[in-house]
């Protein structure tokens, strides 16, 4: 190739500027060269070895990753699934869940839009998910302005598309490894949401409404019937919000 | 609706319970792009319910699993999760290290106990 990869440092604003589909492949190679990228693979092999394990079909599964996008989401449709949840308490759900995506667009959208119009942001918003938006925010600086857009769609399709090889990886990996290894794999998912949950809670509301869900959980389980989810959510998450609200208030 | 078909259950979820409600924010996003308050009080409530959410079909999955995982004892399901926990903290709040203890721990808590 003539064009040297950009090693991260900000490129002179007069720069010749490259064509989109240059762009397009540098962020394709910076999706396969980013160690986010890796904890991305090993989730959805994880959820991959999940889902074998529930019983939902691969090609579902699959879809899942295409069109949802979003491994918390992924893992509340199995999650209801194996509970037997009606479908519009799983949506509701999952639309409580993805409500974080509209502020994080709202944010990302101003740095990668350039002069792109309507329809191509609007088709970029679906790949917006935790990984692509953290590395956007840490790669776009040494990426042209103009650039920015084709650079994100090559990183954010790139992720997908690991995302369904680890997605069918996992659920053959479930049926062929050993039981041991089998049952690791299965766990690897509910190990590291917790985790990443108790990582990324910022004040006292978050750490409540995890501890309460956890706690909360086993309870409606028996007696929630159908809407035990949604139980679990508005129950536990309102407590913890009531209680962060009061002591805010006395503080 | 009839339930009773898992491969169009898991396909309504998908489509019905998964990409709608999830690209309606991202789509809105998109229409109202002025920038919006990340801690607007909603905003918060909002957050609060969908980790209570998350974290309970976490400890579904561990308490009641549905498949080959509830061959493995409860107590041993517990102590991964305790044990995964308690080396998130000790490893200076690392995931890694966090799930990698845990998986040890649930690999080994198989192939002895269950």
């Amino acid at each position: 190739m003539a064009n040297p990869t950009p090693s991260g440092a900000t490129p002179p604003p007069d720069a010749p500027e490259a064509p989109p589909r240059l762009w397009y492949l540098r962020g394709t190679i910076a999706a396969l060269t980013s160690i986010q990228a890796v904890v991305l693979f090993s989730g959805f092999v994880g959820f991959g070895g999940l889902v074998r394990d529930i019983g939902f079909p691969l090609g579902a599964a699959i879809l899942s990753t295409l069109i949802v996008w979003a491994l918390p989401a992924q893992v509340l449709i199995v999650g209801g699934f194996a509970a037997g949840s009606p479908v519009a308490v799983v949506a509701l759900a999952v639309g409580l869940s993805s409500a974080r995506f509209f502020p994080m667009v709202a944010s990302l959208l101003p740095v990668i839009r350039g002069r792109s119009g309507f329809w191509t942001q609007l088709a970029s918003s679906h790949f917006v998910a935790v990984t692509a938006w953290v590395e956007s925010f840490r790669l776009m600086p040494g990426v042209p302005v103009n650039a920015r857009m084709p650079f994100f769609f090559g990183m954010s399709i790139t992720f997908i598309l690991e995302s369904c090889i680890g997605t069918v990886i996992g659920f053959y990996l479930a049926a062929s490894l050993p039981q041991a290894l089998a049952n690791g794999l299965i766990f690897l998912t509910p190990i590291s949401f917790l985790l990443q949950l108790i990582r990324n809670s910022r004040d006292l509301i978050d750490r409540l409404a995890l501890v309460f869900g956890l706690l909360l959980s086993p309870v409606f389980a028996q007696y929630g019937g159908q809407l035990d989810l949604l139980w679990i959510g508005l129950i536990g998450g309102g407590a913890a919000y009531a209680i962060g609200r009061r002591r805010r208030a006395k503080a | 609706m009839s339930l009773n078909d898992p491969m169009l259950y898991a396909y309504l979820l998908v489509i019905l319970a998964g990409f709608l409600p999830t690209d309606v924010f991202r789509s809105a996003a998109v229409l109202f792009s002025r920038k919006i308050d990340e801690d607007g009080e909603l905003l918060v409530f909002i957050r609060a319910v969908a980790t209570a959410l998350l974290a309970g079909v976490i400890a579904r999955l561990v308490l009641a699993p549905t498949g080959d995982l509830a061959g493995v004892p409860l107590w041993i399901r517990l102590m991964t999760i305790v044990i995964g926990v308690a080396a998130y903290f000790l490893f200076r709040r690392s995931v890694l290290a966090g799930i990698i203890t845990a998986e040890i721990a649930i690999v080994g808590g198989a192939v002895l106990f269950r």
